[in-house]
């Protein structure tokens, strides 16, 4: 049962190292001479999940998508300040990329999954990190599918190609592969803006059983997805971080008039 | 912190149903203010026919209710409000509640001359009544301060049921006394007892609302607070 009285926040302001999965100080970013975060500083904490929102172009996906470093593959992407996981600066040119991937997991908008079966899919990331063992990938596959709620549905086809599908099942199988890596942090940028709504459902059922395992960072313009399954929620407004705070008080308190105008739907 | 505007929205159609609810709860707010205007007039001319009236009237208050919450159950349903939408949907409905039960007050008060039963002494009549006109002024001046999202004007109406308190204590003991002196016609006093205490109530009632003007102009929930503490609130100062 729901206790109503007993209620954990966290002050984010004070978060401490060990509850700190991700340290962003002062990060300024730009694509070539356009400015696309400014002085954005938060700590998103662990085990928890945290949600971006606010405007198409505020720099929510840009921001998300430097928590990986997926921005190094953009021509012109350079920044100022620092992005820290476990006390490392990601961006320190001894970091490996590769590595720092695979603790980063990410999810896109539109599921991605290969052009190769559903078992090929899920074990692609470890037969990259090394792993051969036939009965070790079988473990991982079955217990990723698991994890991502697919397993019932796919374990008859395993070696059907991923692209029969439906795109609920398809976003499930990528969620997988990024799973079986078992992540720290995963990213979610918009991960179920193109599904319909029970398949939605399914997975933010999904996020929120992930969260025992890991932190979710998640990108949505579903406001009410955000006021569903985040815990911490941030408002990106033009490069800047406007508001960040427990889910529960953004969502019937916020502080900032801009947060207020974006929530409610009113023009500023 | 922000009043709550209403016509800011950029969906015109949600603008016009906040526009339209907030406005349904002033309405019925005047309806209930009038009953009991109406109220004060029969006890004062003995208007049986107008008594009557305030009792049928209470159904259309009952409706009233029942229309609101409808719409407010309609607004979370089909527009997720948050934030101060969320505050304004959630204070209609409990302000709402309290305006209903005030009419319930009211009725009880109106049946008073309809059943004549009204207090024989004229001391009592005219206390009763200077009672009822400080009822009406928190009234309205509750229904003001709803209307202009006005929470200093609510902190002010919310200590005006502090002399409706201390009329109520007075007039009781005083009326316990008549009762003494009278008991043949004991019925008859209870049922003013029961009047003088609806009086009372329709004050306390006023209080609730004051409390949801609070919640919903400054978000500060002083529901069981002392008014110091809501002094404190209101100030930023807690």
């Amino acid at each position: 049962m729901l206790n109503l009285f007993e209620r954990d926040k966290l002050d984010l302001q004070q978060l401490s190292p060990e509850h700190t999965a991700i340290n962003v100080d002062h990060l300024d970013l730009w694509f070539n001479n356009k400015q696309v975060l400014e002085d954005v500083c938060m700590r998103i904490p662990k085990n928890q999940i945290t949600a971006l929102i606010g405007q198409s172009g505020c720099g929510k996906s840009t921001l998300i998508s430097s928590f990986n470093r997926m921005n190094d593959l953009i021509d012109g992407c350079r920044y100022k300040g620092s992005i820290e996981i476990d006390g490392r600066d990601i961006n320190h040119p001894r970091e490996n990329v590769a590595r720092l991937r695979a603790r980063v997991g990410m999810v896109f908008q539109r599921p991605n999954p290969f052009p190769m079966s559903i078992y090929d899919n899920v074990c692609y990331g470890l037969k990259l990190q090394g792993m051969s063992l036939r009965r070790a990938l079988d473990d991982a596959v079955e217990q990723a599918l698991r994890d991502a709620a697919l397993w019932d549905e796919v374990k008859d086809r395993l070696f059907d190609s991923a692209n029969i599908l439906s795109g609920g099942q398809q976003q499930r199988l990528v969620f997988a592969r990024a799973l079986a890596l078992q992540p720290e942090i995963l990213l979610l940028d918009e991960p179920t803006s193109a599904l319909d709504p029970l398949t939605t459902l399914y997975i933010e059922e999904l996020m929120i059983s992930l969260k025992k395992r890991c932190t979710v960072v998640i990108v949505t313009h579903n406001m009410q997805q955000a006021a569903r399954v985040s815990d911490y929620t941030a408002f990106i407004h033009q490069g800047r971080l406007i508001e960040y705070a427990d889910s529960d008080s953004l969502f019937t308190m916020p502080i900032k008039k801009q947060t207020e105008d974006y929530i409610t739907g009113r023009y500023g | 912190m922000r009043q709550v505007k209403l016509n800011t929205h950029i969906s015109g159609k949600f603008n016009i149903e906040l526009e339209n609810l907030r406005n349904s709860v002033l309405t019925m707010g005047g309806e209930v203010e009038q009953q009991m205007v109406d109220t004060l007039k029969a006890i004062k001319d003995n208007n049986a026919g107008l008594a009557e009236k305030v009792v049928l009237n209470d159904l259309k208050i009952n409706s009233m209710e029942v229309q609101i919450d409808e719409e407010c159950m309609r607004i979370i349903a089909k527009r997720h409000p948050t934030a101060s939408d969320l505050r304004l949907v959630l204070t209609i409905a409990k302000a709402t509640t309290d305006i209903e039960r005030i009419g319930d007050e009211i009725e009880r008060i109106a049946k008073l001359v309809t059943k004549n039963n009204l207090p024989a002494s004229d001391a009592i009549k005219s206390s009763m009544l200077t009672i009822g006109e400080h009822v009406v002024a928190m009234m309205r001046g509750t229904f003001n301060a709803f209307a202009r999202q006005d929470q200093k004007a609510a902190l002010d109406v919310y200590e005006q049921d502090n002399r409706i308190d201390r009329q109520y204590k007075n007039l009781l003991s005083y009326t316990t006394q008549e009762m003494q002196q009278h008991p043949e016609l004991m019925e008859d006093w209870l049922e003013v007892l029961w009047a003088l205490r609806s009086l009372e109530r329709v004050g306390d009632r006023c209080k609730n609302i004051c409390e949801y003007v609070v919640y919903l102009a400054g978000g500060s929930d002083v529901r069981h607070a002392s008014f110091e503490n809501m002094q404190q609130k209101i100030e930023g100062l807690v």
